[in-house]
């Protein structure tokens, strides 16, 4: 990940990332054709500003502003909005790649974690963020982010005793 | 098993691959690049605004830039004009008039801070070789009025090169 930020050539970049900035922007969309479309926006005005992605706090803030744009410009999703985030996050479908039937069980219990939580879990695991960049990208502090990870792994353990 | 170890679980977590975007979604960023003023995802964040708000800034920058320029040249003209009205409206320059012929010399001071030996020359229409020396000295001469006790100090730094006839043994 360390090569990828100090990467100049867009296409590497995004290459590695996509996946992780997808999943992320899926927190506030209710389809993988809509995240992407926040994702596609996001990256290229961040990179048209960076250049490289030394900054990937910033690029997560800009993936999570946009989002959040993007769902209150449709005014049947504004409406919505009071209970959007439970209906996300009722309605999204977990976007893995399922192998077996104890990942499917890992999915469920993830989907089952708070939404915050869920979102540092995101950032932490499947984007490889530090604690400082996650603290920058979700505007909180790095002791927030770090108790919401553990929180997150905790209530994992609990609701999924094999690990 | 310490309950707070995370490890295993964190090692499961990562197994877990996010699905891959679309493969045009990368071709889609491409053409958000290349094209100025798209909007590509019903614009949620219009490209027209940000330009707009560049060049706003760049002329700002520049209109900025610009005063300060004339600025600097109206205060590099300014003195130029008026150090001789200052001069003759000073009341000082009328005292000294009178009182210039009552300073006498007080003193005369050379200090040398630093001398450099650049070796042996031979110069023109010389048959013997000097060694040249340069030396930095600041110099200090000194008036004062017996009358008013008032002192006149002026320094300023000189440079010396002395030619010294070397003796051959």
């Amino acid at each position: 990940m360390e090569n990828v930020a100090t990467d100049e050539n867009w296409k590497t970049c995004f290459s590695q990332l996509a996946p992780g900035l997808v999943l992320f922007a899926r927190r506030w969309t209710r389809s993988a054709a809509d995240a992407e479309d926040v994702v596609q926006e996001a990256f290229v005005k961040f990179w048209r500003r960076n250049h490289d992605i030394a900054n990937r706090g910033l690029l997560y803030a800009t993936v999570r502003s946009i989002a959040l744009d993007f769902l209150r410009r449709d005014s049947r999703r504004a409406r919505r909005e009071s209970t959007a985030m439970a209906d996300v996050d009722k309605a999204v479908e977990p976007a893995f790649d399922i192998e077996d039937d104890s990942q499917r069980a890992l999915v469920a219990a993830i989907d089952r974690l708070p939404a915050e939580q869920r979102e540092v879990l995101t950032l932490k695991i499947w984007n490889e963020l530090t604690f400082a960049e996650i603290a920058s990208a979700l505007g909180i502090s790095q002791n927030t982010a770090a108790s919401r990870y553990r929180y997150a792994l905790a209530a994992l353990k609990k609701n999924f005793p094999s690990t | 098993m310490n309950e707070n170890d995370f490890t295993e679980l964190e090692n499961q977590l990562r197994k877990l691959r996010p699905a891959q975007p679309s493969a045009e979604l990368i071709t889609r960023v491409e053409r958000g690049l290349a094209e100025e003023g798209s909007t590509s995802t019903a614009g949620v964040l219009p490209r027209e605004r940000r330009f707009h708000f560049n060049w706003l800034s760049l002329g700002l920058g520049l209109a900025a830039a610009a005063a300060l320029v004339m600025l600097a040249l109206i205060r590099l003209h300014q003195p130029a004009k008026k150090a001789p009205t200052v001069a003759s409206k000073s009341p000082l320059p009328a005292i000294s008039t009178t009182s210039n012929a009552q300073f006498v010399p007080a003193g005369l001071t050379q200090v040398v801070y630093h001398t450099r030996d650049e070796g042996v020359h031979f110069p023109t229409n010389s048959q013997q070789p000097m060694r040249r020396v340069r030396s930095h000295t600041r110099e200090t001469l000194q008036w004062r009025n017996p009358q008013t006790g008032a002192s006149l100090r002026i320094s300023y730094p000189s440079e010396q090169v002395s030619l010294v006839p070397v003796n051959g043994q």
